[in-house]
């Protein structure tokens, strides 16, 4: 009976979930073998620091992410000042800025002789202004760079959540007779907490996988640690140990943040019947200090490190004169249409196979295929390496097979892989909620107006889903231009993306030189989010 | 020779783990009949009309249509191959086609075939010309529904399948579309099965009604016998056209109840002597009679434009309902007196 069953839903179904298990099960197998000496000093000395650093880490991002993300979100929601409509999406534009980005830049205005340096001595002349200028690294560097690239999470789940939040529960709390401030903390943000809890475990997982700007910053965390134990003790299994802790915590946040994204979806749901939400319109002083707050937010995350990087690109006009950037730009488009294309094709495969099979088991799958998202790209990328080694050490070798390690390890095809599995929740959750919006029933009423399932799949599905399918290609396309772990350690020899080429510059202390194909990096972003903002927003 | 162009033989529907509507039977003799399907929401009637169109598997029995089986336990033809068409209750349009787009998906089937009804024809008498070239979600739900109804009849299927066609289509319309469906259906021979809670809906369109009730078909008969002729109690309850009034048969053609004295009639089933009954009691059956000595309580009064229906009480607290003309010289207010005609006459007497 079940073997009736298997078709090419099953067979697509099981080989996305069995790529995808590739890491979980060898970070997990890691704990049944023996680790190098470095373990054990490790395990001594380290191991708790990397573990205090990486919850100090990420209770700092949690707490600047709520403040901005809830605040502005509450600002743009609820009032009407000048400029309100061009903060409610130029907020979002913080996307385009990668965490090690802004570290970057942070570090090139406040650093001895850096740009703040430059500034002061352009206005008032020469002096020793470098010992008044703040320091923005280490740990708070870290806090704030990670914190104005992500908050954007919190700021465009919540805000979904107050712009469905039914008016009847605003009046609700007039009738009750409560004062604004009462409103907001008894009513409006409770009733966005699963947004506001979905929009934290993001920025949560986020952060604990972030690897670009504290390696910059020289922080000691689980992800800087399973690196170096890779690079440089050449250390798999220490690094898919340190794996192992990392995924427990991020495990936690991922299941909290299901089950809060569910939660949140309630909010959706008042859209008839409720009505429009009256917004507040400020004047004066008060009008002032809410478009001063969007402005200072606006600023620091978005317009602060794209200013920096276009200063240093002008001033140090060598490094982008060197940089190639035809060659990166044609690697960095290599990588989006090929993984995109991959990506959404098996998404598709699979949403498909779940919508005309109904079965438990391929819906089972799909869960547990998006589970990828969660795992950092250090962790994927180490562990993928482990695994074909492993293979290649006890199955390609005994049938003489030497060229097996080189397709996978260094290749574009490895890293196409490694950005299957961390971004496939992307594709398959946004093809899943384009499918949900088609009523089952549109499917039934094709069938009985005599067209197969493959018509029905090219002449309902395709042209409905033509716009989601454009959406998830460049949602895709943003986090693979701005990903960094992964590339660095999957790429082939001498393929480079802006994201690696700034990374290499930075971390060879030429931070002039990595401004160039960071701004690059920034402005194609840009472009794409703003090309999908009104769907960023709506959904 | 066809025997049945429909041929439903022992059939036990089932939507998802539960188990609905056992062993049903029923056919439709030729092409072009129209039944009708009634029964309470819930009851499986959906999912009768899924399971012919092919979207659900049935249990057991088997389904037949022109002599070639459809369903059964082992056979199951897909849907896109019965050429049957199911009109959903709820608006399914294909969300990023216009009405006309939607409407010409279903002309495109079955080009070749003779039964000719224009694109225009259709939505002329669906009223659809104001919409034609909206989306879905920019029209009423009635006009989806509508829209859906034209796009099954234009697909010109063998056997068409209507759920609840008309369940959200105005008043005003109502009538009329329901007149020149029949028509069309009849003039292009489309063998159809209705769905709907309407009685009246299923009595005008359906040549033939079938009751389900309990997860059972009670009753497939003809309307008028379905309306005056209910084969069981739970017919009489569910159509809600009447009451049941304990009575003692005292003869071969007479009963005699409490409050209403002595009532004749022919008796439909036999009873001996002395039995005790429920009669069934329909609103025509009573005649107002203002002289006369029999006089019961008036409780309730209905207009119902071209009746009235009055309702009353008797000395043992039934209540009975009567009709009369709305053009009656006069009518009578809630708590007084309203006369009955005696002897009560009953043209055929129904009893349980």
């Amino acid at each position: 009976m079940f073997f009736k069953k298997i078709n090419i839903w099953y067979v697509s179904s099981f080989l996305i979930s069995l790529i995808v298990a590739v890491p979980i099960v060898t970070v997990f197998s890691s704990f049944f073998e023996n680790t190098g000496n470095y373990s054990y000093i490790l395990k001594n000395t380290f191991l708790y620091e990397y573990i205090l650093n990486s919850l100090l880490l990420l209770l700092g991002v949690l707490f600047l992410s709520f403040i901005i993300g809830v605040g502005s979100a509450y600002i743009v929601s609820f009032y009407k000042f000048p400029g309100v409509n061009f903060f409610k999406w130029a907020l979002i534009l913080s996307f385009a800025v990668p965490a090690y980005i802004y570290a970057y830049s942070l570090t090139a205005f406040f650093e001895n002789f850096g740009t703040a340096f430059s500034i002061l001595k352009n206005l008032f002349g020469e002096g020793n202004y470098n010992s008044s200028i703040p320091k923005f690294d280490g740990m708070l560097g870290a806090i704030i760079s990670i914190s104005f690239s992500l908050f954007g999470y919190v700021y465009v789940l919540t805000r979904a959540s107050f712009h469905y939040q039914s008016q009847n529960l605003i009046e609700l709390g007039k009738n009750l007779g409560f004062s604004r401030k009462k409103s907001f903390f008894k009513i409006i943000l409770p009733s966005a907490r699963p947004a506001i809890v979905a929009g934290l475990s993001l920025v949560a997982m986020e952060t604990l996988s972030d690897f670009g700007s504290v390696s910059f910053f020289g922080i000691s965390t689980l992800t800087t640690g399973i690196y170096n134990a890779w690079i440089s003790f050449d250390d798999l299994v220490l690094a898919n140990r340190l794996s192992f802790f990392l995924l427990i915590f991020i495990f936690g946040l991922f299941i909290l943040e299901n089950l809060s994204r569910k939660k949140a979806q309630y909010h959706s749901l008042t859209k008839s019947g409720s009505k429009s939400k009256s917004v507040i319109n400020l004047s004066g002083y008060k009008s002032f200090l809410a478009f001063t707050f969007c402005f200072i937010v606006f600023f620091i995350s978005f317009l602060f490190p794209v200013l920096q990087m276009l200063y240093w690109t002008i001033i140090f006009p060598k490094h982008f004169i060197d940089l190639n950037i035809i060659e990166l730009l044609i690697n960095t488009i290599l990588l989006v249409f090929l993984s995109s294309i991959v990506l959404i094709f098996f998404a598709f495969i699979s949403n498909y196979g779940n919508r005309v099979s109904k079965s438990k088991l391929l819906e089972a799958l799909t869960t547990f295929s998006i589970s990828g998202y969660a795992i950092p790209g250090v962790i994927l990328a180490v562990a993928f390496i482990t695994f074909i080694s492993w293979f290649d050490n006890n199955f390609m070798k005994y049938f003489e097979i030497y060229a097996f390690k080189s397709i996978f390890i260094g290749s574009i095809l490895g890293l196409v892989l490694v950005y299957f599995i961390r971004f496939y929740s992307l594709a398959s959750n946004g093809i899943k909620s384009g499918y949900l919006k088609i009523n089952y029933s549109i499917d039934e009423s094709s069938y009985l107006l005599g067209y197969s399932k493959l018509k029905t799949f090219t002449n309902i599905h395709i042209p409905y889903l033509k716009n989601s399918i454009l959406l998830i290609g460049i949602l895709i396309s943003i986090e693979i231009i701005k990903e960094l772990p992964i590339t660095l350690i999957m790429r082939p020899f001498n393929f480079e993306t802006f994201a690696t080429t700034a990374y290499i510059f930075a971390s060879q202390d030429l931070l002039e030189a990595a401004a160039a194909p960071s701004l690059f990096l920034i402005i194609i972003a840009s472009i794409f989010i703003l090309v999908t903002s009104r769907y960023i927003l709506k959904d | 020779m066809i025997k049945n162009f429909l041929e439903i033989e022992n059939v036990t529907f089932k939507a998802g783990d539960k188990s609905k509507v056992n062993n049903l039977s029923l056919s439709i003799e030729n092409e072009g009949d129209i039944i009708c399907l009634l029964g309470p929401s819930g009851i499986g009637k959906t999912t009768i009309l899924r399971s012919i169109a092919g979207l659900e598997k049935i249990e057991s029995g088997k389904i037949s249509l022109k002599d070639k089986i459809i369903s059964s336990k082992d056979i199951h033809i897909d849907p896109e191959k019965r050429n049957i068409s199911l009109s959903f209750q709820d608006n399914c349009l294909f969300p990023h086609y216009n009405v006309i787009q939607n409407i010409e998906f279903g002309a495109a089937r079955n080009k070749k075939k003779s039964k000719n009804l224009s694109v225009d024809e259709v939505i002329s008498f669906l009223h659809l010309d104001h919409v034609k070239n909206k989306f879905p979600h920019e029209i009423s739900s009635g006009e989806a529904q509508r829209a859906s109804l034209a796009r099954s009849l234009l697909s010109k299927p063998d056997l068409l399948l209507l759920d609840e066609p008309l369940s959200n289509v105005d008043q005003s319309f109502k009538e009329e579309i329901q007149v020149k469906l029949k028509k069309i259906l009849t003039e292009l021979k489309i063998t159809t099965i209705i769905v709907t809670h309407d009685s009246y809906e299923a009595f005008y369109l359906g040549s033939k009604c079938g009751i389900i009730l309990d997860g059972q078909l009670k009753q497939y008969d003809d309307p008028y016998n379905v309306y005056h002729f209910p084969n069981s109690v739970e017919v009489v309850n569910f159509l809600n056209r009447g009451i049941l009034i304990p009575a003692k048969v005292t003869g071969e053609s007479s009963l005699e109840n409490d409050d209403l004295g002595t009532i004749k009639g022919n008796f439909i089933k036999h009873y001996p002597k002395g039995s005790d009954v429920q009669l069934l009691l329909q609103p025509e059956d009573l005649e107002h009679d203002d002289k006369s000595n029999l006089k019961l309580e008036v409780v309730d009064r209905k207009f119902r434009g071209t009746n009235f229906i009055y309702t009353l009480k008797t000395l043992s607290n039934l209540l009975i309902p009567v009709f009369v003309h709305s053009h009656h010289i006069h009518q009578h207010e809630v708590d007084e007196k309203f006369g009955i005609k005696r002897p009560i006459v009953i043209d055929h007497i129904v009893c349980f």
